[in-house]
């Protein structure tokens, strides 16, 4: 599976990212009540649940905006890349600006930091949009962008968060594939939170279910769509009968 | 949460009052923390000063005409009164240096603060805002780069820059205004004017003059960011925030107006 995958990775075998009975209130609201997990190189975990589960609470927790009320997270980098739902783009940049902003702390020549920002942009297909503005871009383009954008410094932890949703099927397998290609070309550890199951089992290697503030449902997406857990069966198949209750997480 | 909206109905003015207080309270708060902050920045020479430039050109563009506009029609409306009323003394000679003591130690940085405020300090609320509830500034961070060194830092450059400048620049156009009244309507030559203004105007006004435009960019830039950085929420914030940072910036010009004035002009 994918521990031997990593194995035959130059760095020395272990998690790239774990994290260890997570737990966060908001308001007086427990959303985590105590999530652990563990990510290796190169492999792509998905992250599945009702809305407002938490999901990107768990996120927000590896990329350092929010800090847990307890629990810990361990992280063998730093480089961090997230792919935000709403693309997050700076507005008053062009492409090729929001594209630099992570390569800032480089000390790169601008020639060289100017073929780095053309090859992203060219593995999203995006090569002729460098000097737009987000503006400028449709929906799937400022996604694409917001991709080229986290991916630019060759980050080893790459988190996706929906990643496809409201896009056209096409463009979704579009970007589905990047996602899988990434995972290969650069030995990332990948996290991608999602509702669309085509998403999911078509790149995650590994799926946790999240309800009630905690992982109630481990496997790979195989299983997962054949699974005879009342929960994941009721996820997986959509039906309205089963533990999770309509709109309670 | 069920029980929200039955809990805003109920109107309880004790509760409301301490909101209103808490709010500005952590707002100041937030205000200090944001100058300390940039401050440090700036002596540490983490300034990206393309930047800086052009928040330069966006503070001067949308402030040069306003500021003008404001302060010739100041200018006109101060100066008549001044003159009608010195005419009667006959002190016609003294109009040009009350006219330009108000000008330098009141109306020109007060002018540009406030028109400043109302043009660039909302537009940076509304902006900031925006950048946040669109989780911009969540990317920022996410790329290690502090939201404070890259966007507070330039735009108070900026404004310490440009703040002087446009005050300067409103007392140019107020004194302007003032001769033309001067001459029209108590028909005194632009030198008998002029010498009264030199004759008036000291050093200290000047340094008044300058203090008072740094405070007000000082507010204005440190408000109008606090504001927008401490913003969460949808669309309808965006909003809030705008009229938020004009009330407050204004009613801070005034205020601190009026302690500069009175710890250098007060009588002793
Ligand atoms: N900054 C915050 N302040 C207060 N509550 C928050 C905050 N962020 C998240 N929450 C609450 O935490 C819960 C989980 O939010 P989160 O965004 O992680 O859900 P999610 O699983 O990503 O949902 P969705 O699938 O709809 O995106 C929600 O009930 C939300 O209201
Ligand atoms: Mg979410």
């Amino acid at each position: 599976m994918n521990r031997t995958k990593a194995s035959d990775d130059a760095a020395p075998p272990g998690p790239m990212i774990e994290v260890i009975d997570l737990r966060k209130s908001f308001n007086g609201r427990e959303v985590l009540r105590g999530v652990s997990f563990k990510v290796w190189p190169r492999e792509m975990l998905g992250i599945i649940g009702p809305s407002g589960c938490g999901k990107s609470t768990i996120l927000k927790h590896l990329c350092g905006l929010l800090t847990p009320d307890s629990g810990q997270i361990i992280k063998r980098s730093d480089e961090v890349g997230l792919v935000f739902q709403g693309s997050a783009l700076l507005n008053s940049l062009t492409v090729r600006e929001n594209l630099a902003l992570p390569l800032r702390h480089r000390k790169l020549s601008r020639a060289e930091q100017d073929r780095i920002i053309r090859e992203k942009l060219e593995l999203v297909g995006l090569a002729e949009y460098i000097d737009a503005y987000p503006t400028q871009l449709s929906g799937g383009q400022q996604k694409r962008t917001g991709f080229a954008r986290a991916i630019v410094n060759d980050p080893k932890i790459i988190l996706y968060d929906e990643p496809t949703t409201g896009l056209d099927p096409v463009m979704s397998t579009i970007i589905e594939d990047y996602m899988i290609e990434l995972e290969h070309k650069l030995g990332a550890a990948s996290i991608v939170v999602t509702h669309q199951p085509s998403t999911w089992s078509r790149t995650a290697d590994r799926v946790l279910l999240v309800f009630g503030g905690r992982v109630v449902w481990e496997g790979n997406p195989d299983e997962a769509l054949k699974s005879d857990d009342p929960y994941m069966r009721q996820f997986a198949h959509a039906t309205r009968e089963g533990p999770m209750e309509a709109g309670k997480v | 949460m069920t029980n929200l909206p039955a809990a805003r109905k109920r109107i309880d003015p004790l509760l409301l009052l301490e909101n209103w207080f808490g709010s500005g309270v952590r707002l100041i708060g937030q205000t200090l923390i944001l100058l300390v902050l940039t401050v440090k920045y700036i002596l540490r020479g983490e300034i990206d000063w393309k930047e800086v430039w052009r928040q330069c050109y966006i503070i001067g563009v949308n402030s040069f005409v306003v500021v003008g506009l404001t302060a010739v029609f100041t200018g006109f409306a101060m100066s008549l009164q001044i003159a009608r009323e010195l005419v009667l003394f006959g002190a016609d000679t003294a109009i040009g240096g009350v006219v330009s003591l108000a000008l330098v130690r009141e109306i020109g940085p007060i002018t540009a603060g406030v028109m400043v405020a109302g043009r660039v300090g909302s537009a940076i609320a509304a902006e900031l805002t925006t950048m946040m509830i669109t989780e911009q500034i969540d990317a920022l961070t996410v790329m290690r780069i502090d939201p404070v060194q890259f966007l507070v830092v330039p735009r108070y450059l900026a404004a310490m820059f440009m703040m002087p400048a446009l005050s300067v620049y409103a007392m140019f156009i107020g004194l302007l205004a003032g001769i033309q009244i001067a001459h029209t309507a108590a028909n005194l030559p632009p030198e008998t004017f002029m010498d009264s203004v030199k004759q008036t105007i000291l050093d200290r006004d000047f340094t008044v003059h300058f203090s008072k435009s740094w405070i007000n960019a000082t507010l204005v830039i440190m408000l109008s960011c606090a504001i927008g950085l401490h913003t969460r929420g949808g669309a309808e914030d965006v909003g809030i925030a705008t009229t938020r940072s004009i009330v407050w910036t204004m009613t801070m010009i005034f205020v601190f107006n009026y302690i500069v004035t009175s710890l250098t002009y007060a009588p002793r």
